[in-house]
């Protein structure tokens, strides 16, 4: 009777068993398990789900449409998506350091905020041309998300503060402060934004004609890839990537071993705030060209799910935020195609995140119903 | 047939475990008797935890089976475990820091009271009690009402034992219980353990001490390698016989030591006083020397002192007073690393939260003090390759077991290989000072031979050694010259041929001054 009841665990644990392949599989799995029980969902309300999830990738250009209308096509949907994936992939390896370091960098939004704003109003309204401004538009992000990451470390560092307080505090206080600004002095009395930055400091490039088509290039997605490849390099390979690991997984036995715990600190998130300025200046002058006053992006958040759901492996991340951008971007289509609300999409992002979350969990069901050794408890002595 | 049954309260018949790439248990048979005191003896890595977590229901085994008075059982949880009156007290304690005693005890199964008729609540007052009059029927002197982040660790045992006996647990396993106990304290528990005998209490010992085992137990399994070797009676066995069946092997208790010759003074510390976090002195105006090819051994109950010694030398924490020389160089101001590259060796107390990165590589931990030089890195860029060479060679010279190799996780390895990584690493970096805070802690016998065996190379070699140790017996085997700290006063500096181990105790006590 035993055997039997344990015949089901067996049968996944032979799929999710193998540790080597475990990166992989178990965030698959959870992906499946969310898009199951998501197909309840749509079924309920009386549709077909294979329809949604297919209209979910068509809506960001992995399938191809029904119909398009004139300089429009698959690919500049595909264009679009690659467009907000820019700024996701940044905001969530800006997590994804912090993480490693054992910090929990929950300012992205906040950060991101602060360097758009400066890099509009620094650049964004100057008559700079483009091969000067954009550049700028670049430093101007880094510096600024850099400065505000390291302040948070600085806090954390001297006053023993907790990174988590300060950079929710920080969130409101530039949130405040950069919406007041916008409100007196920058607002476009139309759209109760800011006024849009100029086309030369926009580091989307707009209505680009290739061929038939027209479409947006966002000129900083090939340089996220390569910085996520370098982060991953940075991380395995680097001296101060083995310390800043060392650091975050046990900084009692990093400061025994001579590195210096608070500097590394302090540059996790300085590196984490540089990041995240990337995000702000890809988002707010990009995939935007204007900040609206009073809120954070709900960009900064997901991102750190995102990273969640990549593991926090630079790699896994532009896997995670590739897919949770294709589903957001998606949704509106699926809306208005299957008439499926666009609010199931989140819910779609919601599910994966609340499942990938438990990937712990399935990973130590896995290893113990196949027979692993835990972590704790026996065999010790 | 049903005789024998009645006759034992539990019973394992045949059982195995594996685990990937090691067989835990192999064939495992023992029978255990109701109201006796029945010891595990075993090697480090021997199995004795992990037929006894099966038993507490944490694992399943492959084969066998357990039998529970009488009753075949099939154990998968351990609140099945404590169903069957079965209690453990691990060697890690599971307890919550800021909970009260009978707050942690009566966790989970909390008795309710109805206030004003309707409202529940939970009644401490009356299981402060009930705790009170359990602590006191069995010599388990603690106070209910404090919390576990006030009591001692000696303390915190107790609670874990009261936790077992206030859910009627019979048959109670402890998992090397003396492992963080001083030696007045070993005494203590093993009056306890025998006090549990006699109201009826079936206890499970797992230890490799086997003093311990002689003094209170009446029999003792002995496995090595995961296999039953023999059951002894122990009123009729000795040690050495005993040790023997352990190891497998005839043992030199006794490590050969060639006189010592000292060279110059390469450790001098001069009046060090070190405040804790609370602005206490724990290290009062201490001062000793120690020479090259000396092992210079400070012997003192946990808690007087000497810890907080060898982190100052390391640079681990502020010295407050005095002054520090390494080679007649002041390195007081200096930082850790520095200390580190200038000749500082240092196998600190805590393995787990100081000694390792648990989830770091096995290669990765042994290189943690080397990674920043050639060979190991290039300019910024770490060589791998060195790493997994530099580890292979260390886990042959020190016998270092580790089931993934040198990229395995240092958490999956077990306690006794752990401290010889890291005992490997730091003997390595071949300093001129070596500083080494209860090197032997957990390990068996013949590890413990082995690491002394070590000790004393590196002394013969000319090295400087601070040996920091609970263990008398560590101290007086090892040791040329031995300083006693008690309340953070080195109380007593002596040549080891010229001090008698009662002597040592006394100073170590603060009952001796000089």
């Amino acid at each position: 009777m035993k055997n039997e009841q344990q015949k089901k665990p067996n049968f996944l644990a032979a799929i999710l068993g193998s540790k080597r392949w475990q990166f992989i599989t178990i965030p698959l799995f959870a992906i499946l398990c969310s898009l199951l029980a998501i197909s309840v969902i749509i079924l309920l309300v009386g549709k077909n789900p294979l329809v949604a999830f297919q209209s979910l990738l068509e809506g960001s250009g992995f399938l191809p449409k029904a119909s398009y209308s004139t300089y429009k096509g698959m690919i500049t949907d595909f264009m679009d998506t690659l467009d907000a994936l820019t700024p996701m992939l940044f905001a969530a390896l800006a997590v994804a350091v912090a993480f490693k370091a054992g910090l929990f960098n929950i300012g992205v939004s906040g950060q991101m905020l602060l360097a758009g704003f400066l890099a509009t109003v620094l650049v964004g309204y100057s008559d700079l041309p483009a091969g000067l401004a954009k550049p700028l538009v670049l430093l101007v992000g880094i510096a600024a998300g850099a400065c505000a990451g390291g302040l948070i470390g600085i806090l954390k560092y001297r006053f023993n503060i907790n990174e988590v307080v300060s950079a929710i505090m920080l969130n409101y206080i530039f949130q405040y402060i950069i919406s007041f600004f916008i409100n007196t002095r920058l607002v476009d009395p139309v759209s109760r934004q800011s006024r849009n930055v100029s086309e030369a400091a926009r580091l989307t490039l707009m209505n680009v004609e290739a061929g038939s088509f027209k479409m947006r290039v966002p000129i900083c997605i090939l340089p996220a890839l390569l910085l996520a490849v370098a982060l991953q390099v940075f991380l395995a390979k680097t001296k101060q990537g083995y310390e800043l690991k060392a650091v975050g997984l046990n900084p009692l036995a990093a400061r025994y071993a001579g590195i210096k715990v608070g500097g590394n600190m302090v540059f996790a998130l300085t590196l984490s705030g540089a990041l995240a300025g990337l995000a702000g200046v890809t988002y707010y002058l990009g995939y935007y060209q204007s900040i609206q006053p009073g809120t954070l992006s709900s960009l900064g958040f997901d991102s750190i799910a995102v990273s969640l759901l990549g593991n926090s492996h630079p790699i896994g991340i532009i896997f995670s935020s590739l897919l949770i951008t294709a589903i957001s971007r998606g949704s509106t289509y699926m809306s208005s195609t299957v008439g499926v609300r666009q609010e199931i999409a989140s819910l779609v992002t919601g599910m994966i995140l609340l499942f990938s979350a438990c990937s712990g969990y399935i990973r130590w069901r896995v290893n113990k119903s196949g027979g692993f050794k835990r972590k704790r408890g026996g065999k010790q002595a | 047939m049903a005789a024998a049954q009645q006759e034992y309260i539990v019973e394992m018949k045949g059982v195995t475990k594996r685990f990937p790439g090691v067989v835990a248990n192999d064939n495992v048979s023992i029978g255990i008797r109701k109201g006796e005191i029945f010891a595990l003896l075993g090697e480090n890595g021997a199995g004795k935890s992990t037929l006894m977590s099966m038993l507490f229901g944490m694992y399943e085994p492959d084969e066998g089976e357990i039998w529970v008075r009488g009753q075949k059982v099939s154990i998968s949880s351990p609140n099945e475990a404590v169903k069957l009156d079965i209690g453990m007290v691990h060697q890690h304690f599971k307890l919550v820091q800021n909970y009260t005693v009978t707050e942690n005890i009566a966790l989970g199964i909390e008795p309710v009271k109805k206030l004003g008729g309707f409202l529940p609540i939970v009644d401490i007052k009356g299981t402060n009690e009930k705790v009170r009059a359990l602590s006191h029927k069995f010599g388990l002197e603690v106070d209910p009402a404090k919390r576990i982040e006030e009591l001692k660790v000696y303390a915190q045992q107790r609670v874990e034992i009261l936790k077992m006996l206030y859910r009627e647990a019979e048959i109670l396993i402890f998992d090397e219980p003396t492992a963080v106990l001083t030696p007045q304290e070993i005494e203590f528990l093993l009056e306890i353990i025998r006090k549990l005998r006699e109201g009826g209490k079936t206890i499970i010992l797992i230890t490799h001490k086997l003093e311990e085992i002689k003094q209170v137990a009446d029999r003792c399994a002995i496995l090595n390698r995961g296999k039953l070797v023999d059951i002894l009676e122990v009123a009729a066995a000795t040690t050495a016989q005993m040790a023997n069946l352990m190891v497998g092997r005839e043992l030199h208790t006794e490590v050969e030591k060639p006189p010592a010759q000292f060279g110059k003074p390469v450790l001098e510390v001069k009046n060090l006083t070190v405040e804790n976090s609370d602005h206490f002195e724990v290290v009062k105006n201490v001062s000793f020397t120690v020479r090259g090819g000396e092992i210079f051994a400070i012997a003192g109950v946990s808690g007087n002192g000497q810890v907080e010694v060898a982190d100052a030398i390391a640079g681990l924490v502020h010295c407050q007073q005095g002054s520090i020389l390494l080679n007649g160089q002041d390195i007081t101001g200096w930082n850790v690393r520095r200390r580190c590259l200038a000749g500082i060796s240092y196998i600190p107390e805590d393995r787990h939260k100081v000694g390792l990165i648990l989830d770091f590589t096995l290669a990765e931990n042994l290189a943690i003090k080397k990674y920043f030089a050639p060979p190991f890195s290039k300019g910024t860029m770490l060589q791998r390759d060195v790493f997994d060479e530099y580890a292979g060679e260390l886990i042959e010279k020190y016998d270092i077991r580790s089931g993934g190799g040198p990229d395995g996780t240092v958490r999956a390895m077990s306690g006794g290989n752990q401290q010889k990584a890291i005992v490997a690493r730091e003997i390595e970096l071949q300093s001129d000072l070596m500083i080494f805070v209860q090197p032997t802690r957990g390990l068996d016998i013949g590890a413990i031979a082995g690491i002394h065996e070590r000790i004393i190379e590196e002394r013969n070699k000319g090295k400087a050694i601070l040996l920091i140790s609970l263990e008398l017996d560590e101290v007086l085997n090892c040791a040329d010259t031995i300083g006693a700290m008690y309340n953070g006063k080195m109380l007593k500096i002596a040549n080891a041929g010229s001090i008698t181990a009662n002597e040592v105790g006394e100073y170590m006590m603060g009952v001796k001054r000089s």
